[in-house]
Parts: structure tokens; C-alpha cells; sequence
């Protein structure tokens, strides 16, 4: 079967846009794990929230787009501290009942979203969608762009959060040594609530930006969760630049990879690279090897 | 000495009950179906007990192993024309080998690692399952599988077609995994898993094969979860890959965290609270899932060790109390 | 208070023992649903519950129905069994033994209908599914399992023979990765002639809605045709993707996508010269279905829906039954009864074969560049630009 360049440019078109999704889940997720080491499987109901409240914003307060996407994100941020103070606090080191709370949050979630909004999918009309580019044979909606522009500016402000101000910098801390951070003076718990916070904000953006493109359903965020978990594991668990290119990387070889086989087996191929890279190099691209974890 | 004998009748009271329960509701087939269904549930829940609770690996694709043994009987069955106890033997088997071949790399792997490298390899059997239509029948699943024939035991017939008859097989194929698991647990092989959950470095110093020990466990339980599946197959009369998907894997590991991990009973226990409480909660129909969502979570808040951890403590406040009271009225 | 207070509770109350006992003498009788509530395809099974509601309104407000001696309304008892086979017979076992029902219709998906199905044959109970198309499924040899809607065999031969007449080789396909969309190209592929040959297969799960991969891989084969085996909302949305991305091959849809509902999805420039199978054109003139239509509009304030239109004829087809049967009560009579019933539904002329299942007509319609639609198949029921 021939691969033609224009058929491969196209995929890693698809795949870059996609992978900019999946970063969006992972910098959530690697966040969350890096500093508080929880594997927050409910992630994906929070991105799910991120798409509904945008719909929800957008058709019942005002029709701007790019207002409705900040609100959204505020308002994931503050459910995020809610999730923290509320769940995730208390089951810190208790990673069964993190698994159990997790799904019971993920059923409360969809469940809700059915009963508040009904069963069929919602389809969000922004402008950004109906307007097409065209580069010779291929052709993507303006909104392609607008969700890879969105994420590389939220990873630029991270980074700049991260490694510029007062408070990243402790977060960072915190991540590398609680009882050191403790030490100068920083409240771990008041670093796990903004990381949580931050967490779902990116991953209520991530819905925000998705939802328009496709569709805003319950089960819209459990895909993007898999693919996002497997992006961290490929970059390396603990951290965020491996997030990144892991997003980008998971994206990219999922589309190019349905040139070569079958659609139906496309999620299969990231679910086989999870565990061919669990078992050759467990600690990713970036992460730090610990003896005796792997 | 004295410990085993009560540990024995204990053991013959408990096989008494399940028995009994067949006869108690002879009469209410619905409540038979979901004591049975629980009894499905309840051997690949054992089975998961053994990895998780017992040597501390936490394995999200389990139900990927039911699904091996449930499919394998279905098709030797309706396909191959075999009878149910060589069918069932050889979905046990197969997921057997499944488990080794899946746990000789895997098990290398350790804490977060391992949890996420077997839930992807329950996604990936999912996967197989649903896209191999000329195997499986893919997404529609394999309708009409037969029950086993009738059994004649001399003093009566059992007959598998029937709510009773299909119990009574059910419970004895649960009982029998029961004291599978209780001679694991209480035999050297099982103080070994326990000291691989409470250190691996530490066991490994003190001559344990750890490696040799996890690959062993994860084989059996894979065996076991196969003849779970195998089981659920025939008594529904139908396979369908749903069955044994993602949400079936973490709900099998619900089963076990809340019913109470490193617990004999804990597995049956979550079985039956995960089977009867949707089927009770059928009242409120509409908000059923979002209740069944809201228990979870208000469990995993208030009771950290489980069912049989609450039970268990509320045992011993009420000792407490009573040897406070006895003590109050001695002095 | 004084006698009058105690004369005016009196007659009250006398009144209402009247009331009370001409209520007492309707009797109901219970029928059983199962569907998805929730779960992926809970939009679906919304339109399948219209459909059993709109038929028991239809029955209720005209007083009830006469079976034997006495009139009787209709009640339903609906459990979710969220397309899960344990959940669906549990919902049969607990419908059987607790709620007693004589009849249990409706389902969704053929896997959980494939262990409902021994269940109803254990309580005689008399099945009928509105919905899942596996063929297998009527093939177990269960007397007690009906099915009203066409399976996939069927519903495939009228597009194959549509496909091979319009001669769109190579031909493309993107499914579901579900029974139906699975069944649905398998079953195409047995039923094409080698002469159209079959371009590029793409699956996708329920819920994913990224078509580009599939896209690109369809410009790439150089496919004529691209079926379409999903619902309406994924419909939408690759029918989008597949035109803006410039590829023109001919559209062939299913289900739903013959419909207003999925005219507002889409814009009618998409759509113009899409072909699509279905059991229901929404539009069509047959008075049948203009009723139909005008009924569930007036109440749902939406378009009707096949499935809605199947459920609608299987709960009048079942109480038709227990009307020749006599009976509201006796399980094998209503079977016996069902299978002998020849019944003029809105989808059609309902008659089962002796796998029980029922060979509706199916359509092919084809969009306008108006926004309107006509059917193009079976060749009796062609019309013009506005009758589909």
C-alpha cells in the first residue's frame, strides 16, 4: 500500500492537533501525580465537565467564545479545589480507595450529565468551526488551530508559572521533597489544593476546546484520560516536558498508524505501546529511574 | 489443634448455609438469580483477593481473564458440541497460560507501573474480543450458549436448566475456590505472598523467590478468573465483550477493595453489595447509577479497609465496650 | 362545627367511594421494558421509550383495550439494562418473578438481548425486540423471542442491490465497532458482488468522533461511495469532516440521517445527494406515517424516529396478541397469538417468519438540494422531491 506524502502529512496534521489534546490531559495529570503522587482516574469526567460548561456558558450567558473558554476554566479550577478538599485529600496514601473514589466520582459525573442535560450529545456552534483553511489538498477547520494555539500558550504560561514565580517554584519543591519544602516554610497542603486546581483547569480546557470540534457527550473525557495516561508514562511520570512531547508523540503515532491498519485496532496500537514501554523503560523518556519501582 | 477444628466447622457451617440457600428461596427465583449472579462475580473477585490482597498487586485488567475463560467454554460449547466440565476445564486453562504469558514480562514492574501496564492489557484483550468477529462474534457476542445436562447424583437429579439446579453448581464451583483460597492463605506459599506485600526487598533477603512466587499467584489467579468467567458464560446463555471491558475491570476491583482486600469473605461480601444494592437500588431507576456513584464515594471516605474492615471493627468497639462495661462492674 | 359541616363530609365522602369503586373495577395490565436509560447509547433508547409511550397514551386515552371480558389500560414497568448482558437478565428475571409482566418488548443492544431472550423463554414470556439487528439473534430457536424491525441481512440486501445498481465501485465504509456497525459491513461484504470492490474499512468506537484518520485513507483509495453504519450524531459530524476536506464521493447513509433532526445538524449543502437505508421515512406521504409523525410531533415536539416507530408498532402488535389470544395473563397464548398475527404498523406490513422474525419494508430515500427528500427505493413507493 502506497503511503502518499500528502496522505502522511495530513495524518501528522490530524495527529498534532489531537496531540495538543492529549497534552492538555497530561500536564493535568502529571501535575497531580509529580506533586501529590495520585493517579486521578476521575480526570476524564473533568474534562467531560470542561466541554459542558462551555455549552453551558456559551448558549445560556454569552456567546464569546474565548470569554467562555476562560470562565470555564475558573470555574473547573474551583471544582478541582473542591475534588481536593472534599475527596483526595483524605486518601492521600490510600491508592485502592483513590480507585474507588474515582469511579464513584466518574459515575456521579456522567449519571449527572445525563439527568441535567439529556442523553444525546451536545453540538456546540462556534465560528471557529465553520470556517475552513486550505493548504493544497488538505483542509481543517480554523478551530484546528485555535486548540493547538491554546494549548502551546497554556504550557508556555505553566512553565512560566512554574519556574518564575513565587508560588511554582514551591509547588516544584513540593513535588521533589514535601518534608524539605515543609522545612523553608512552604504549606504542602495549601501547593496540593493550587496543583489540583490547576490540574482541572487545564483539563477543563482541554474539553472547552474539544467540544466545539466534536461532540460534548458523558463519555467524551474517558478516551482523552487513557490516551493522556499513557502520554505521562511515555514522557516519564513525573515530568512535564515528557508530558508534552508524550501528548504530542501519542497523537501523531495514532493517526499516522491508521495509514498502515485498520481503524478499528487504531486504540490498540497506543495500549500496545503502553505496555511495550512499561516493559523496555518504565520510567519514560524523562523520568528518573527509582531503584526498586522498576 | 483447637484453632483448626473450629476454623473446620466453621468452614461446614459456612458450605451449610450456601447450600441452604437454595431451599430457602426455592420459591423466589429472582433473589436464586442474583445469589447466583453474585456467585459468578464473587469466584473472579477471589481470584483478584489473591493478587491484590494477599501479595499487594493491584491488577486493572483482570476481567480481561474472565473474559479468556468464558469465551473459550462458550465456543467449545456451542461450537464444539462439549460438555460443560471439559469446556469449563479448558477456559480455566486457557486463562491460565494467558496469565503466564502476560505475568512473565509484566511482573517486573512494580507499584503505579504494574496497576497501569495491566489495565492496559485488559483494554488490549477487550479489544481482541470485540474485533475478531469470526472468533468471538465480535461486538454482538455469542447468543445462545446451552446449560450444562442434567446430573443424576442417585438420590436426585440436578438440573442446571433450572434456578435451583444452576445455584447448587454455581455454589458448589464458589465453594470449592473458597477453600482453594483458605489453603493458599494459610499454607507456607501464602505466608510467603504476605511477606512480598509487607516488603519485597526484605522477603527476597530472607530466600524467597520473589519473582518466581508473583509469577505463580498471577497464574492461578488468572486460572481461577477464567473459571469465573467460564461459569458467568454458560449461566447467562450468552458472552459479550462489554462483559468484560474496562468497566467491568475496575468494577471487579471495587468489588474487592470495598467487600475488604486480604479478607476471605471481603470478595463475596463486595460481591453481594455490588450485585444486590443496583438491583435494590432498581426503584429509583433513573438516578440508579448516580447513587450507586455517591455510595462508592461515601465509602471510600468512611470506610478505608472495606466492608469486612467496618465489620470487623465494629466487632472489636463492641468487645471494647463490653470488657469496658465487664471491667466498670468489677471495680 | 354542626350538621351541615358533618352532612357535607358525609356526601363527600360518599362521592368518593363512588369514584373509588369505578376505579376499581379498570384493571391494568403490566408490561415489561427494557432499553438503555443511560450508558452510550441512551440517546437511542430515548427514542425507543417515545415510541412505547406514545403507544400507550394511544391506548390509554381511548379508554383502555377489551381483551376477553373485560377493558384493561396499559402499564408500563421500563429497566435499564444499560446494554449490558447480566443487566438484561437481570431486568428479564426481576420483570418475570417480581413484577409479573406478560410481555417485555424493547432492547437495544443485540448483545444484552441475546441473554434476555432464554430468560423469556424460561417464564414464558413472550419477547419483542424493536431494535438490535443482529441476524443471530432469531436464530437460536427460541418460540419465545420476536423481533419487528429488520435485522442487518435485511436491512443490507435493499443498499446492496441500491449500490449495485448506481454501480459505486470502489465503495468505502465507516462503522460503529458495535454490533450493528460490525454486522453491517460484514454483512454488506457477503452481499456485494465481487465487482464492486470494497475501497477502505474504518471503525471507530462509540463516542469517538475523529474521522480524519478515515478520512484521509478514503481520499486515498479513491472510493466512489462512502457508507456510513452510525447514528445520527457521529453521522453529522464525518459527513462534515469528509466534505471539508474536499473529498465528493457519494454519500451513503443509514438509520437516522434521513430525517429533519439530522438536517439541522448538518447544513443542507452537505447533504445534497446522500443516499440512506432506513425503515422510516419521516416524510413520506403514506397516511400511516403522516400520522405518525403529526402524533410523536405533537408530543415530543420533535421528528419522529424509526426507532420510535418500531417500538410503537410492537407495543400495539403485542397488545393486538392478547386481544386474539383472550388473555392478559397467559404468556404461551400471547406467543401463539403473535405469531399468527399479520398487523398493518406504521413501518409497514408486519407478518413473522418462522424464526419469528418480521420482514418490514425498507427504504432507500435520497436528499435534494433543497433541504427536502425523496424515496428512490422499493420502485412502488418512489416519489418526488418532498415525499421522502
Amino acid at each position: 500500500m502506497g503511503v502518499t506524502l500528502t496522505a502522511l502529512l495530513e495524518q501528522i496534521a490530524n495527529g498534532t492537533m489531537m496531540g495538543a489534546i492529549y497534552v492538555l490531559v497530561a500536564l493535568g495529570l502529571v501535575l497531580i501525580f509529580g506533586v501529590m503522587e495520585v493517579l486521578n482516574f476521575a480526570h476524564g469526567v473533568v474534562f467531560m465537565a470542561g466541554g459542558y460548561a462551555c455549552d453551558f456558558f456559551f448558549v445560556h450567558l454569552f456567546g464569546n467564545y474565548p470569554a467562555v473558554v476562560i470562565l470555564t476554566m475558573l470555574t473547573l479550577a474551583l471544582v478541582g479545589l473542591a475534588l481536593e478538599r472534599a475527596v483526595f485529600r483524605r486518601l492521600r496514601v490510600n491508592v485502592p480507595m483513590q480507585i474507588v473514589a474515582s469511579l464513584g466520582l466518574i459515575l456521579m459525573a456522567q449519571n449527572a450529565a445525563v439527568l441535567l442535560f439529556g442523553p444525546s450529545a451536545l453540538q456546540l456552534s462556534v465560528p471557529t468551526v465553520h470556517s475552513l483553511i486550505r493548504v493544497g489538498d488538505l483542509s481543517f477547520t480554523v478551530q484546528h488551530v485555535v486548540v493547538i494555539v491554546a494549548a502551546v500558550a497554556a504550557i508556555v504560561l505553566l512553565q512560566a508559572f512554574l519556574h518564575w514565580t513565587k508560588l511554582g517554584i514551591a509547588l516544584r519543591a513540593t513535588s521533589q521533597n514535601p518534608d524539605a519544602a515543609r522545612v523553608v516554610g512552604i504549606d504542602p497542603d495549601r501547593i496540593y489544593r493550587i496543583t489540583f486546581a490547576v490540574s482541572c483547569a487545564l483539563a477543563g480546557l482541554g474539553g472547552a476546546l474539544l467540544g466545539p470540534l466534536f461532540l460534548i457527550s458523558p463519555q467524551m473525557g474517558d478516551l482523552p484520560m487513557l490516551k493522556g495516561l499513557t502520554a505521562i508514562v511515555l514522557g516519564g511520570m513525573g515530568s512535564i516536558p515528557g508530558a508534552i512531547i508524550g501528548g504530542l508523540a501519542i497523537g501523531i503515532i495514532e493517526a499516522v498508524s491508521t495509514l498502515f491498519i485498520s481503524t478499528d485496532y487504531r486504540d490498540m496500537v497506543v495500549f500496545v505501546i503502553l505496555i511495550a514501554i512499561l516493559l523496555v523503560r518504565p520510567w519514560g523518556l524523562f523520568g528518573v529511574r527509582v531503584r526498586g519501582e522498576a | 489443634m483447637r484453632a483448626r477444628a473450629t476454623r473446620l466447622t466453621a468452614g461446614v457451617l459456612f458450605a451449610a448455609i450456601v447450600y441452604l440457600l437454595a431451599w430457602a428461596f426455592d420459591h423466589s427465583p429472582y433473589v436464586l438469580f442474583a445469589l447466583t449472579l453474585t456467585l459468578c462475580y464473587a469466584i473472579p473477585a477471589m481470584a483478584l483477593n489473591l493478587l491484590l490482597g494477599y501479595t499487594g498487586l493491584v491488577s486493572l485488567g483482570h476481567m480481561g481473564f474472565a473474559g479468556i475463560g468464558a469465551y473459550v467454554t462458550a465456543l467449545l460449547m456451542k461450537k464444539g458440541g462439549l460438555a460443560f466440565a471439559p469446556s469449563l476445564l479448558a477456559g480455566t486453562l486457557a486463562a491460565g497460560l494467558a496469565g503466564v504469558l502476560v505475568g512473565v514480562p509484566c511482573l517486573r514492574l512494580r507499584g503505579h507501573f504494574f496497576i497501569i501496564v495491566t489495565l492496559a492489557v485488559g483494554i488490549v484483550l477487550f479489544l481482541l474480543f470485540n474485533n475478531l468477529d469470526w472468533l468471538t462474534g465480535g461486538a454482538a457476542g455469542l447468543p445462545g450458549i446451552p446449560r450444562p445436562r442434567s446430573i443424576d447424583l442417585g438420590v436426585a437429579v440436578l438440573d442446571p436448566r433450572r434456578p435451583v439446579g444452576f445455584y447448587l453448581a454455581a455454589a458448589t464451583i464458589f465453594l470449592l475456590v473458597f477453600a482453594i483460597q483458605y489453603g493458599l492463605v494459610h499454607s507456607d506459599f501464602g505466608r510467603s505472598l504476605a511477606a512480598i506485600r509487607q516488603d519485597e526487598t526484605l522477603a527476597a533477603s530472607r530466600g524467597v523467590d520473589v519473582f518466581a512466587h508473583k509469577l505463580a499467584i498471577f497464574a492461578l489467579s488468572a486460572a481461577i478468573a477464567g473459571l469465573g468467567g467460564g461459569l458467568l458464560a454458560v449461566f447467562l446463555r450468552a458472552v459479550a465483550p462489554q462483559s468484560f471491558g474496562f468497566l467491568e475491570d475496575i468494577n471487579l476491583v471495587l468489588i474487592v477493595i470495598v467487600g475488604g482486600a486480604g479478607s476471605l469473605f471481603g470478595p463475596t461480601l463486595g460481591a453481594l453489595l455490588f450485585i444486590a444494592l443496583p438491583e435494590a437500588l432498581r426503584i429509583a431507576d433513573s438516578v440508579r447509577m448516580l447513587l450507586f456513584g455517591l455510595a462508592l464515594l461515601a465509602l471510600a471516605l468512611l470506610a478505608p479497609r472495606g466492608l469486612w474492615g467496618l465489620a470487623l471493627t465494629a466487632a472489636q468497639r463492641l468487645r471494647g465496650a463490653q470488657s469496658a462495661v465487664s471491667h466498670a462492674e468489677r471495680s | 362545627m354542626g350538621r351541615p359541616f358533618s352532612a357535607a363530609v358525609v356526601s363527600a365522602m360518599a362521592s368518593l367511594c363512588v369514584i373509588a369503586s369505578a376505579g376499581a373495577a379498570e384493571k391494568s395490565v403490566d408490561i415489561g421494558i427494557v432499553g438503555a436509560r443511560t450508558g452510550p447509547l441512551a440517546a437511542a433508547g430515548k427514542f425507543q421509550f417515545n415510541g412505547f409511550d406514545l403507544a400507550v397514551d394511544a391506548i390509554n386515552k381511548a379508554g383502555g383495550v377489551k381483551i376477553g371480558n373485560d377493558t384493561y389500560k396499559i402499564a408500563l414497568k421500563i429497566y435499564d439494562t444499560h446494554c449490558n448482558a447480566a443487566e438484561g437478565a437481570s431486568a428479564m428475571e426481576r420483570l418475570a418473578n417480581v413484577d409479573h409482566v406478560v410481555v417485555v418488548l424493547g432492547e437495544v443492544c443485540s448483545p444484552a438481548a441475546a441473554a434476555e431472550a432464554p430468560v423469556a423463554s424460561d417464564y414464558s414470556i413472550p419477547l419483542i425486540l424493536t431494535v438490535p439487528t443482529a441476524p443471530d439473534l432469531t436464530k437460536q430457536g427460541n418460540t419465545f423471542l420476536f423481533r419487528v424491525n429488520a435485522d442487518t441481512d435485511q436491512l443490507n440486501k435493499a443498499l446492496a442491490a441500491y449500490i449495485v445498481e448506481h454501480r459505486w465501485s470502489p465503495l468505502a465504509f465507516i462503522a460503529w465497532n458495535n454490533d450493528a456497525g460490525r454486522g453491517g459491513v460484514n454483512g454488506m461484504k457477503a452481499l456485494l458482488p465481487k465487482d464492486i470492490a470494497i475501497g477502505y474499512v474504518g471503525y471507530f468506537d462509540v463516542g469517538t468522533v475523529d474521522f480524519s484518520s478515515d478520512v484521509t485513507n478514503i481520499r486515498k483509495s479513491g472510493a466512489r461511495a462512502v457508507m456510513l453504519l452510525m447514528d445520527e450524531e457521529p453521522g453529522a459530524l464525518a459527513i462534515r469532516q469528509i466534505r471539508d476536506a474536499g473529498v465528493d464521493a457519494q454519500l451513503v447513509g443509514t438509520l437516522a440521517m434521513g430525517s429533519d433532526r439530522f438536517l439541522k445538524r448538518v447544513d443542507a449543502k452537505y447533504l445534497d445527494g446522500m443516499a440512506q437505508y432506513n425503515a422510516f421515512p419521516p416524510g413520506a406521504a403514506a397516511p400511516r406515517i403522516v400520522e405518525f409523525a403529526k402524533a410523536y410531533h405533537a408530543k415530543f415536539g420533535e421528528e419522529a424516529h424509526g426507532f420510535a416507530a418500531q417500538s410503537y408498532d410492537g407495543l400495539m402488535l403485542a397488545v393486538k396478541a392478547m386481544q386474539a389470544a383472550g388473555t392478559a395473563s397467559d404468556g404461551a397464548a400471547i406467543k401463539k397469538a403473535l405469531s399468527a398475527q399479520s398487523y398493518d404498523g406504521v413501518i409497514g406490513h408486519i407478518q413473522f417468519d418462522g424464526d419469528n422474525q418480521a420482514h418490514p419494508p425498507v427504504y432507500v430515500t435520497q436528499w435534494c438540494n433543497d433541504g427536502t427528500r425523496k424515496i428512490d427505493f422499493p420502485a412502488d413507493m418512489r416519489s418526488g422531491c418532498g415525499g421522502g
